[in-house]
């Protein structure tokens, strides 16, 4: 086992990043992410990899959309207002099915917003923020030790599917520091010689575009890409249950908010409301069906999140009618003070339970 | 005799898809040619851009990728930095019009120059947006009528034309800079030479290297091919003079 270390997210993931084979990174300046290309600056210049303060995010996401055409690991990483400019690029990325990491440390918007800490950027990261039909896979990760694992796996899982993947960062996990093992990477490496761009030798040319003028061919690429995110959607949701096995409560949320959803269960079980909580690791693909197969056995499902319900529509979509879906937000900054959350959870647990 | 061969470096069988006239495939035929010359076809990634130029591809047998409209530079620049940091020695060219070089792309364009980002842009320049019908772009000459500026270029009302190859020039990342044309034989021979000695500036790491094709658009600019050539020859290269404005090798 190796060593435990005191790291910043921002830290924890750029370590990561390098630990895994990241060969290229690319990016500009913003907070609360910097710390991201201000460590790796140093530690790639000195292992001869590829690092270029780009001139603008625009700029960085498309350098790492020509580097990963190599087959080359690339990551970059930006935040929130500044992810919105990388969205034509990882649209194309998707459609050119790219293997991108791309790092959103989020700060509050909507537009500039603050560098307050939010969750707002849940709709932009699950549902493509780009145009045209494609989905991105992203990662959520609730502590510093998951920015390492996910980190990890958001390489792993945009190689093996070739596809751009996000792992979408808490601006408050960036900026805490945790206790953090950075293990080896667990993942195996994926062969990227079937399609990778290293020159026509002793092969025909390849290219790769996501310009399709002909409509049929348009239409059947991206009825295939369906068909990957559909196995992605089989073989890759993944889910943190905590105290869920006898829950009549069950409090979905996600990142950061996952660890104050954990003090309320244990808060209500002392007073003997068993509740438990349903986390995604992995937003898109959601996990709707185990979180499905949980709300049957359940009343009432709260919704815990830093915005103003953003995951809530695919916690609805998961519920169904099984459940009476409920939500406790605030988009920016300073989170609910504890007999805030609490007086809250109350207000939604009155009308099951005539004792609160 | 045979005294013409289809270059090595364009693919068999293409048909060609430019309008009749149009110097866009001369300008690939030479890229191919001197891709043959130096014997680049198993080590070049081309990057295509958007408009009538990312039809480069179904031309060019070489790796390819498209880029999006005006990132051409910076996705070169992601290629031969990757493949620099795998050990790969890889020559990496774009290939874009004046729109996508110098207006939506001018910001990645002119820092891949400053960085002296080691590859080569090739520039298309027919003074106007071709693939979407001829409007008003960045190399617009002064009273020229396009679709969107139907009176002409203004001054006070549209602004001016970007003179790309002397701004390239002025980069001190940049290693080559020229402006050519084909409008007749010798010009088509000189351009050749040019693309030639950008291709070679990057082989010798030499930093970005940059030419900026005047280009004929006889569709929107609603003109024969011939009478196309004749306005490059005594029009355009009036305001946009042919010529090397840098050379480190010279300079």
């Amino acid at each position: 086992m190796n060593k435990k270390e005191l790291l910043k997210g921002n830290i924890a993931i750029a370590k990561a990043a390098l630990n895994c084979g990241c060969k290229c990174y690319f990016g500009y300046p913003i907070t609360p992410q910097t710390e991201i290309g201000e460590f790796l600056s140093k530690e790639m210049q000195q292992r001869k990899l590829a690092y270029v303060c780009a001139e603008s995010e625009v700029a960085a996401i498309n350098m790492a959309l020509g580097a990963a055409s190599t087959g080359a690991k690339v990551m970059t990483s930006s935040s929130s207002c500044a992810v919105s400019l990388m969205q034509e690029a990882i649209s194309y990325a998707s459609s050119d099915e790219l293997p991108i990491v791309l790092i959103n440390v989020m700060r509050a918007g909507p537009g500039q917003g603050y560098i307050y800490p939010s969750q707002g950027d849940y709709n932009q990261a699950t549902t493509g923020g780009g145009n045209g039909d494609y989905r991105t896979i992203v990662l959520s990760p609730s502590n510093v030790q998951e920015c390492v694992d996910l980190t990890y796996k958001a390489f792993y899982l945009s190689q093996k599917y070739r596809n751009p993947t996000i792992l979408l960062v808490d601006g408050l996990l960036g900026q805490m520091a945790e206790p953090v093992e950075i293990n080896d990477n667990p993942y195996q490496e994926i062969d990227n010689s079937s399609w990778r761009l290293d020159g026509a030798n002793e092969r025909p040319s390849r290219n790769i575009h996501s310009l399709e003028p002909n409509q049929n061919k348009l239409n059947r690429h991206i009825i295939e890409l369906f068909k990957k995110y559909t196995i992605i959607e089989q073989n890759e949701c993944d889910y943190e249950e905590y105290m869920t096995q006898d829950a009549k409560v069950i409090l979905t949320a996600f990142g950061t908010m996952a660890r104050h959803a954990k003090a309320l269960c244990n808060y209500y079980r002392e007073k003997g409301i068993k509740m438990g909580l349903f986390r995604p690791k992995t937003l898109y693909p959601f996990p709707y069906k185990k979180l499905n197969e949980l709300s049957q056995k359940t009343n009432l499902i709260i919704d815990i999140e830093m915005n103003m319900g953003q995951m809530l529509k695919d916690v609805r979509l998961a519920v169904l009618s099984n459940a009476r879906v409920a939500f406790i937000g605030k988009p920016v900054g300073d989170w609910l003070t504890e007999e805030e959350m609490i007086k809250a959870a109350d207000n939604i647990l009155k009308e099951q339970y005539a004792s609160i | 005799m045979q005294v013409f061969n289809i270059p090595r470096a364009i693919k068999q069988n293409s048909n060609f898809t430019f309008c009749p006239g149009c110097d866009h495939g001369v300008a690939i035929r030479l890229v191919a040619q001197i891709i043959d010359e130096l014997k680049l076809q198993e080590k070049t990634i081309a990057v295509a851009s958007s408009g009538c130029s990312v039809l480069l591809y179904d031309f060019l047998d070489v790796d390819c990728i498209e880029s999006p409209h005006g990132r051409a530079c910076a996705v070169a620049t992601g290629i031969k930095r990757a493949h620099r940091a795998l050990n790969n020695d890889r020559f990496v060219f774009t290939y874009q019009g004046d729109g996508d070089f110098a207006s939506i792309g001018l910001a990645e364009s002119m820092h891949s120059a400053l960085r002296g980002e080691n590859i080569t842009a090739i520039c298309i320049n027919n003074t106007n947006y071709g693939m979407t019908g001829g409007q008003l772009g960045p190399t617009t000459t002064m009273g020229q009528i396009t679709t969107t500026s139907p009176d002409g270029r203004n001054a006070h009302y549209h602004g001016f034309p970007i003179k790309t190859a002397e701004q390239i020039a002025l980069c001190e990342g940049t290693s080559f800079s020229a402006r050519a044309a084909l409008y007749d034989v010798k010009n088509i021979l000189s351009t050749k030479n040019i693309i030639k000695k950008a291709f070679q500036y990057q082989i010798e790491g030499l930093g970005f290297s940059f030419v900026e094709i005047l280009s004929s658009c006889p569709t929107n600019w609603k003109l024969s091919p011939k009478d196309s050539h004749l306005k490059i020859q005594n029009e355009l290269t009036k305001v946009y003079p042919l010529g090397i404005f840098k050379d480190v090798k010279n300079d």
